[in-house]
């Protein structure tokens, strides 16, 4: 049996990493797929913690979070070609003014 | 009969590699979808072409799925390939290609100390939870739990909970996906094709006359004709099929 520790610790570092992504990156694209993967590691952390508890509450939690984020990819993906429309370009430091 | 004897211990040994393979399969899993997700992830955030980034984003989607198997919940992981390896990253990679996006460019960071900051802010998190994980693993109430049958993750058990007990957020939930719907498809609209910068005369056609055939090099003043009619005799396209009318 893999200690439930493992299984945080690999969240961690995925979340961290993710972190990482999200301040170093300047391409929207990317830095949206950055958050994706924070999600992913919360999601293996609750994953790891319903089924250790052997409780289906932290799975249905993941669920959720799975939908959150399909509504956030269309959203979000419907703001990036809007700003790309307007300024040609899909780095934030082009749109850090919020003004057209 | 002396190959014999070299030949058992041998046997011997593949059979202890084969039981400790067979005991710490599990263990061994772990190990490679570890090091797959964070590969991956660490190639995430280090490549420039976002398409690259989508691929990667895609194995660590792969190998979270895998882990997911491993902790007995085959709704989840199944769940975890269909809506994010499919569907989510479909439609990223569909963005990626419509917008045309190129390498990031190389020109230096407005912000030189983000990357220092990102690293530092990072290692500051993996300590803060490395020091949780260190004095939460002996609470140990897993060890008391892991008799029971490992059922929690069986599709039945989550449908039960999720149309009982958490009805309430699955309904908001549909609610939600209507609103992303609706804000997807406004922000997304084209509301018109002129930018808000252009001047538009109604029912002129403005061409610098160099696009004219014939004229000469260079001569940037300006044809003025007043239906599309006009346009293509100026042009000479008269008899010319139309872009439409050839598709």
């Amino acid at each position: 049996m893999i200690p439930l520790s493992w299984y945080l610790a690999l969240s961690a570092v995925l979340f961290t990493i993710g972190v990482a992504g999200v301040i170093i990156k300047r391409n929207v694209i990317s830095m949206f797929m950055c958050i994706e993967l924070m999600l992913n590691a919360v999601n293996l952390s609750l994953v790891a913690f319903s089924s250790y508890f052997r409780d289906a509450a932290g799975q249905l939690f993941v669920f959720i979070v799975m939908t959150v984020a399909a509504a956030e990819a269309a959203v979000g993906l419907g703001i990036i070609i809007a700003v790309f429309r307007n300024r040609e370009s899909l780095d934030v430091d082009d749109a850090s003014v919020l003004r057209n | 009969m002396s190959a014999a004897m070299t030949l058992n211990p041998m046997l011997g040994l593949l059979a202890a590699a084969v039981g400790a393979l067979v005991d710490y399969a599990d263990e061994m899993l772990f190990g490679v979808l570890f090091l797959l997700a964070v590969g991956a992830a660490v190639s995430l955030v280090t490549q420039r072409n976002p398409l690259y980034c989508a691929i990667s984003l895609v194995f660590v989607f792969l190998s979270l799925a895998g882990l997911y198997l491993l902790l007995a919940a085959p709704f989840i992981a199944a769940v975890q390939v269909i809506v994010y390896a499919g569907a989510i990253m479909v439609l990223v990679v569909f963005v990626i290609m419509l917008l045309n996006v190129e390498d990031e460019e190389r020109r230096p960071l407005r912000l030189r100390y983000l990357i220092p900051t990102a690293i530092t802010l990072a290692a500051v998190l993996f300590a803060e939870v490395a020091f949780i994980l260190y004095f939460v693993h002996d609470a140990g109430p897993e060890r008391a739990n892991a008799a029971a049958p490992a059922n929690t993750g069986l599709t039945a058990n989550i449908g039960a909970g999720l149309f009982t007990t958490y009805l309430l957020p699955f309904e908001i939930t549909s609610v939600l996906i209507l609103m992303a719907i609706v804000g997807a498809i406004t922000l997304a609209r084209r509301a018109s094709v002129l930018r808000p910068t252009d001047v538009v005369v109604p029912g002129a056609q403005v061409l610098p006359r160099h696009a004219l055939a014939g004229a000469e090099q260079g001569d940037a003043s300006a044809v003025i004709t007043h239906t599309t009619a006009e346009a293509e005799s100026a042009l000479g396209l008269t008899n010319a099929p139309h872009r439409r009318e050839r598709d």
